[in-house]
């Protein structure tokens, strides 16, 4: 005998009508899925409000289970340290000691740097931070690298604007809810910072590889002027990220260009400041990139 | 005895459906999708999507778990909670349903491995769809990346198979 066309739910007509239009609602659920995703690709801003409103409802939740977690983490890692203290003393100690000849040689720097501004008549920028926040969240289960901040727009947060740790630049903010942000990290494929080696100042760009490094690559083409250990630093160019946020430092060189990881670490960062967009004409080419840019 | 049958709520001849069995597979999938909340800040990305998972899991346990279109809202709200692009789940979970139809048409047996088999299959192309998807969104990493993603979809899923065959024998009462 041959097989039925089709699944047939027995003889009821109710049945066979509500399992034929459930086929039809599902291939209009496809096409409208399909054209929701074209518009998200073509034109992100036009979901921010309903993005903005996600993150405010799921980054509560996320903010109270990361204190639970970070206080567990906490008394582990505390537990740790005792373990081998009178090693990490004196390590530590060697460590001051050195820091301590830095920070006078720095300081010596930073007071002829502030009589050769002041006898050129410079005036210092000034950086006022907008928001402080925690970093609660992240994109774990996509090739995106997001990470979810704990302030939002009620804390003047607004999309494009760079948010970094002490330690150096984190990245951008990209979705902006009343209460949580999301931002697009630097080791984000999209995210490309212009840069320059803090060891000659070499311009160079960084962009992220999606795995937690980026990859740095001078703009002039020529010999690989990348060290294993240097810093990179932001220049500032473009007008998104304010020059001098250190971002990277380098762990393996490539034919033409270097691995860098950044200085930054989310996971570890305890707290996150969200500045002012350096270069405020900016921040309309960030909101909107072109479709298609590579 | 029959008056006792009858007064005997907790008996074995009583048990039926729990109260709201029909939403329970919608729920399961959804709480799947809520893990994205967890305070996991990961610099690789290659945890599994629980939402996609249960998903899978659901429908190569049973072909009627939700009516067929439903996987277009469950997908909405994946995107919002996971925030992957707004579409992307909708279309994807739609197709993934249309597909296990023509798969369950055209299957004649079904064990154990097979349904791991298609599962692979399955967590491949959603990993391989959120990777295209991200390329043409700016952000082209190597296909490389994302293999380790698929691998650790594909070990995860036994255990989502595990707890929906358990979610799915206590709604209905078994």
């Amino acid at each position: 005998m041959a097989a039925p066309a089709g699944p047939r739910p027995g003889w009821s007509r109710k049945a066979q009508y509500s399992l034929f239009f459930g086929l039809v609602a599902a291939i209009a659920g496809l096409i409208v899925g399909l054209i929701m995703l074209v518009l998200s690709l073509v034109a992100p801003s036009a979901y921010a409000g309903v993005r903005g409103a996600a993150l405010d409802i799921t980054a509560p939740i996320t903010g109270a289970l990361s204190e639970v977690a970070t206080t567990v983490t906490g008394v582990v890692g505390g537990a740790g340290d005792y373990w081998n203290a009178a090693e990490q003393n004196a390590g530590l100690k060697r460590e001051r000691l050195e820091l301590r000849r830095q920070i006078i040689r720095s300081k010596a720097v930073l007071q002829e740097n502030g009589q050769l501004k002041a006898a050129l008549g410079l005036r210092e920028r000034n950086e006022s931070a907008i928001a402080a926040g925690r970093i609660v969240g992240s994109s774990f289960e996509s090739t995106r690298r997001f990470a979810i901040l704990s302030v939002g727009r009620s804390d003047g947060v607004e999309v494009g604007m760079p948010v970094r740790t002490a330690d150096g630049l984190v990245g951008r903010v990209i979705d902006a809810g009343s209460s949580a942000s999301r931002v697009l990290l630097i080791s984000d494929r999209s995210n490309i910072v212009p840069a320059r080696t803090l060891r000659g100042g070499i311009p160079v760009l960084s962009t992220g590889r999606g795995d937690g490094t980026v990859d740095i690559r001078p703009l002039e083409v020529g010999r690989n002027p990348f060290k294993r250990g240097d810093i990179i630093v932001s220049s500032g160019t473009g007008g998104l990220y304010p020059p001098l946020v250190p971002i990277a430092r380098v762990i393996r060189l490539d034919d033409d260009g270097a691995l860098g990881v950044p200085l930054a670490d989310p996971s570890k960062a305890s707290f996150a400041i969200v500045e002012r967009v350096f270069e405020p004409a900016a921040i309309a080419a960030a909101i909107a990139p072109p479709p298609g840019e590579r | 005895m029959v008056r006792a049958a009858l007064s005997n709520k907790s008996g074995a001849l009583n048990a039926g459906p729990v109260a709201g069995a029909s939403v329970i597979p919608v729920a399961t999938v959804f709480a799947g999708s809520a893990l994205a909340a967890l305070p996991i800040v990961s610099s690789s990305g290659w945890w599994p999507n629980a939402g996609f998972l249960m998903l899978i899991a659901w429908r190569l346990l049973r072909t009627d778990p939700w009516p067929i279109w439903w996987a277009a809202p469950m997908g909405f709200a994946n995107d919002l909670l996971t925030g992957a692009p707004i579409g992307l789940s909708v279309a994807w979970w739609t197709a993934v349903m249309l597909a296990m139809e023509l798969v369950d048409r055209r299957s004649q047996w079904r064990d154990y491995w097979v349904e791991w088999a298609i599962a692979t299959v399955l967590i491949a192309a959603d990993r391989w769809a959120d990777w295209q998807v991200a390329g043409l969104a700016g952000a082209p990493v190597a296909f490389v990346h994302i293999v380790p993603a698929i691998a650790f979809g594909v070990l995860a899923f036994p255990l989502a198979a595990m707890i929906v065959s358990r979610a799915d024998r206590w709604r209905s009462g078994r």
